[in-house]
């Protein structure tokens, strides 16, 4: 037990065998940087923190996932991470400032231990009954986030605090001529155009196309216009060190302040793990990869809880670095062990260019990353099953009004009851037989799913029962006080009841104290 | 609305501030070396301690849009509590009305500026953490000042007319024989001391690149620890060599020369 654990928890290299082909490996790694730096720059921003933040977590969240993990998954900044850090911390400080990332810090280190925890207790298999539409519905939902984050940038508007989204596009609208800056939406469109006439031509670096666009777009209107009638917003230059290490500051006011994070973290730690799996899930369908999926839980909780000692946030699975990692022919988890070495000299080279990348091009990748997060595709798969349906539009509408985090709530309280409203349904088939009637039952048979077999055996009232339990995969204690019951009822009526079961339920049924009422024939 | 979020935040510190004057009349506010110690600040203190920090050492602790060598303190002597060396307890006499754009303009927008000028960077938003943390750090100072009224010895001495043009000839002797020893001949700045020309000091935007401002800072400070030793007409000549030197350019008009001063940095 402790040993399977410990064999875990120790990075196992099985891939090394296997790395083949190094330079296929090595230039998946190299591509996934330069994707991953505007991810990194703009993820950071919806968490409220300095650039670098976001570029370390490219760093070292990556390298940590990918040394202890077992698959060539890309983990890292994460939209849905970053922007519930975002809503969890900025109640507690002034965006970006010092006590601000002491919370994210914080919060961060809570996230790794609850995904720690969850490793402990195999939970990996509970992210199964998520369903894959509540999972589309969260993703949509961060889309439509992102999107309204970016216009900030893009628009040029100082943060400023709105309720519901639409008023904040009511203060666009009316207030347009005073709140927009023109030359930020002249790069933004730019960007976004750039963007998407650029995915004609490459649909996987269309992103670095845009980009590119935005920058040259920023340089053109910095030509004509000085900053101080443009008022443009730069990225700024970024102190990136090799080895950032930090230690979290920890006392007892932040954690007499920091209860107010732990519904956060459970949220962030639960949905960070969710998005990890399903890619991890998808890649051992696809690829011949060895992956163990306890190990993955494992490798991000640990990346995690280890990011804040190396100044970065928590990060989880990335969907469309995986994809391109995947499609570039990298199988193994050296491809983000390069990655996450080519950010740090990427970044130390481009450094002084980024500089000058203004604000507003950022903010139109993100606006286009946002826009690709919500899909057609996904509605019009979704609307043939109407559960299904019903949990994608109730997660998003909920994530569009109420936040992230409650979206997610709603996500996995429709997913579980539609779960359990579909185990509940027992199928029942009734047949007379010459001592009365035979009841075969298909399903399980628990406390959810017995009021379906009672109306049945209400119809029945003075016939002998014969229930058939072959097909039944599972009885728990109330089925049996159940049929404790019920034969009692008949034995005083003068009818019997019998059980068609096999030996493992004759083993139960007489552990829980089955008696002679009931005849229990074994088949 | 873009000032939505700073005027919130005075409105809290006038509030800090507000308070223990209505109540406890003495009591003054911790000293920085006090909050400097204290283990947990509350979320204005903390950004007073990061604008102290930032002031002291903007090097290290803003350096996203810093473009030059220096510190504001290089220049808001004793981090901005030196009076007559441009001190930052001002935050009275902003928001200030403008009619050049017919705005009002805040203290956030003076901060702005200095880093785009003064340390020759790229302007931050309103709104970025380093900007807000300057600010609360100008709020704190300037606790006890009365809103609107000029706090004593602010910015610089105005130097009389001395009925004599400034002569940067005469500024040249002067500034080798009482600045170089710490400036450095070419104004490069020896370890420790900033440079007061070239690529790494101020630009032609900044408020220092003024004759009779810099003249009334180095006539009020300079040679440091040794202020108001020079006459007014040596102030006035030396601070008219210094603006016949190599520094970048302002920002405002010469955009093809600051790109390339960008590349070659
Ligand atoms: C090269 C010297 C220099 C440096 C460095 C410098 N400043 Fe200034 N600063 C000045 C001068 C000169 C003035 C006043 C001139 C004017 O108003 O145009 C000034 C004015 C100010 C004022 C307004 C003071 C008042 O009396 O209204 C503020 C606030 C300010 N600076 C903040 C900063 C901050 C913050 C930094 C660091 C990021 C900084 N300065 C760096 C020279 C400098
Ligand atoms: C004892 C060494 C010393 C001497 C002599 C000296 N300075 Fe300075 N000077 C400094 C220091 C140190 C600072 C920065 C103040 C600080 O950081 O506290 C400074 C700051 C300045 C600044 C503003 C910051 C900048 O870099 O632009 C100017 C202008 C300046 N000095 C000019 C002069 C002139 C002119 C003289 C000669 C009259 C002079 N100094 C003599 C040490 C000196």
């Amino acid at each position: 037990m402790i040993r399977s654990y410990l064999a875990e928890a120790t990075p196992s290299f099985a891939w090394r065998n296997r790395l083949g082909n190094w330079r296929t490996e090595i230039f998946a790694g190299f591509v996934g940087a330069i994707l991953v730096i505007p991810q990194g720059i703009t993820f950071a921003y919806l968490a409220g923190l300095q650039p670098e933040y976001g570029l370390y977590c490219a760093i070292f969240v990556t390298l940590f996932c990918s040394v202890f993990g077992t698959s060539s998954m890309m983990s890292g900044p994460n939209t849905a991470v970053a922007i519930l850090i975002g809503t969890a911390v900025l109640p507690l400080a002034g965006r970006g400032s010092p006590v601000y990332i002491d919370f994210v810090f914080l919060l961060c280190l809570m996230v790794g231990a609850i995904q720690l925890l969850f490793w402990l207790m195999r939970g990996a298999r509970i992210f199964q009954y998520l369903s894959p539409a509540a999972i589309s519905g969260i993703s949509a939902g961060a889309g439509f986030l992102i999107i309204m984050a970016s216009l900030d940038s893009i628009l040029d508007l100082s943060t400023f605090k709105t309720t519901f989204f639409y008023e904040k596009i009511y203060v666009i609208v009316s207030d347009a001529r005073d709140l927009v800056n023109p030359y930020s939406l002249f790069i933004g469109l730019c960007t976004i155009a750039g963007g998407y006439i650029g995915r004609r031509f490459s649909p996987r670096y269309f992103i670095i196309i845009a980009v590119t666009t935005g920058y040259l777009s920023g340089l053109l209107v910095a030509f004509i216009w000085p900053q101080p009638v443009t008022e443009l917003e730069y990225l700024g230059r970024m102190p990136i060190e090799w080895l950032p290490l930090h230690l979290p500051t920890i006392n007892m006011e932040y954690l007499m302040m920091s209860t107010m994070l732990i519904p956060y973290a459970i949220t962030i730690a639960f949905i960070g793990l969710a998005q990890s799996l399903v890619i991890v899930r998808e890649l051992k369908m696809e690829t011949d990869q060895d992956i163990n999926l306890d190990k993955e839980v494992y490798a991000q909780g640990l990346a995690n809880l280890l990011a804040p000692f190396f100044s970065s946030f928590a990060g989880a699975g990335s969907f469309n670095r995986t994809k391109a990692n995947q499609s570039l022919g990298a199988t193994t988890p050296f491809s983000g062990i390069a990655s996450a070495g080519f950010v740090l000299v990427l970044i130390t080279f481009l450094g002084p260019i980024l500089t000058y990348m203004p604000m507003a091009a950022m903010a139109g990748t993100l606006f286009i990353v946002g826009a690709d997060m919500i899909k057609w595709r996904d509605i019009k798969h979704y609307a043939q099953v109407r559960a299904e349906l019903v949990i994608y539009l109730a997660t998003f509408i909920s994530i569009m009004f109420f936040g992230l985090a409650t979206g997610v709530v709603v996500a996995v309280f429709l997913s579980v009851s539609v779960f359990m409203l579909r185990i509940s349904q027992l199928e029942l088939s009734v047949e007379p037989i010459e001592s009365g009637v035979l009841l075969k039952v298909k399903g399980a048979l628990f406390y959810a799913s017995l009021a379906h077999l009672t109306e049945k055996f209400h119809s029945h009232v003075g016939k002998n029962l014969t229930i058939d339990l072959q097909f039944t995969t599972h009885i728990d204690q109330s089925a049996v006080d159940f049929f404790i019951r019920e034969s009692r009822n008949m034995a005083a009526q003068g009818v019997r009841l019998t059980l068609l079961i096999n030996e493992k339920q004759g083993h139960f049924l007489k552990k829980m104290g089955v008696n002679s009422d009931i005849e229990l024939v074994a088949v | 609305m873009l000032a939505i979020n700073f005027i919130r935040r005075l409105f809290l510190v006038a509030l800090l501030i507000s308070v223990p004057i209505a109540g406890l009349a003495q009591q003054g506010q911790p000293s920085i070396q006090q909050l400097l110690q204290e283990p947990f600040l509350d979320d204005y203190y903390s950004n007073v301690v990061y604008g102290y920090e930032i002031v002291t050492d903007t090097q290290a602790n803003a350096s996203r849009y810093v473009g030059n060598s220096l510190n504001c303190s290089n220049c808001h002597l004793q981090a901005g509590t030196q009076q007559e060396a441009l001190p930052l307890n001002v935050a009275g006499m902003y928001p200030k009305w403008r009619a050049k754009n017919g705005k009002r303009n805040g203290i956030g927008l003076r901060i702005r500026e200095c880093f785009l000028y003064s340390m020759d960077g790229i302007m931050p938003p309103e709104d970025a953490p380093e900007v807000l943390a300057i600010s609360a750090y100008i709020s704190y100072l300037s606790q006890g000042q009365i809103m609107g009224a000029e706090p004593e010895g602010r910015g610089v001495p105005t130097l009389p007319d001395t009925g004599y043009d400034p002569n940067p000839a005469t500024g040249r002797a002067v500034y080798l024989e009482q600045c170089a020893s710490c400036h450095g001949a070419q104004g490069e700045g020896v370890a420790g001391m900033p440079p007061v020309w070239g690529l790494n000091s101020y630009n032609k935007g900044a408020g220092m690149h003024d004759i009779r401002e810099a003249a009334g800072f180095i006539w009020a400070n300079m040679p440091l620890g040794n202020g108001k030793s020079l006459t007014h007409q040596q102030a006035l000549d030396v601070s008219a060599y210094l603006n016949l030197q190599i520094r970048p350019s302002d920002p405002r008009d010469s955009k093809f020369l600051k790109l390339l001063e960008h590349l070659i940095n």
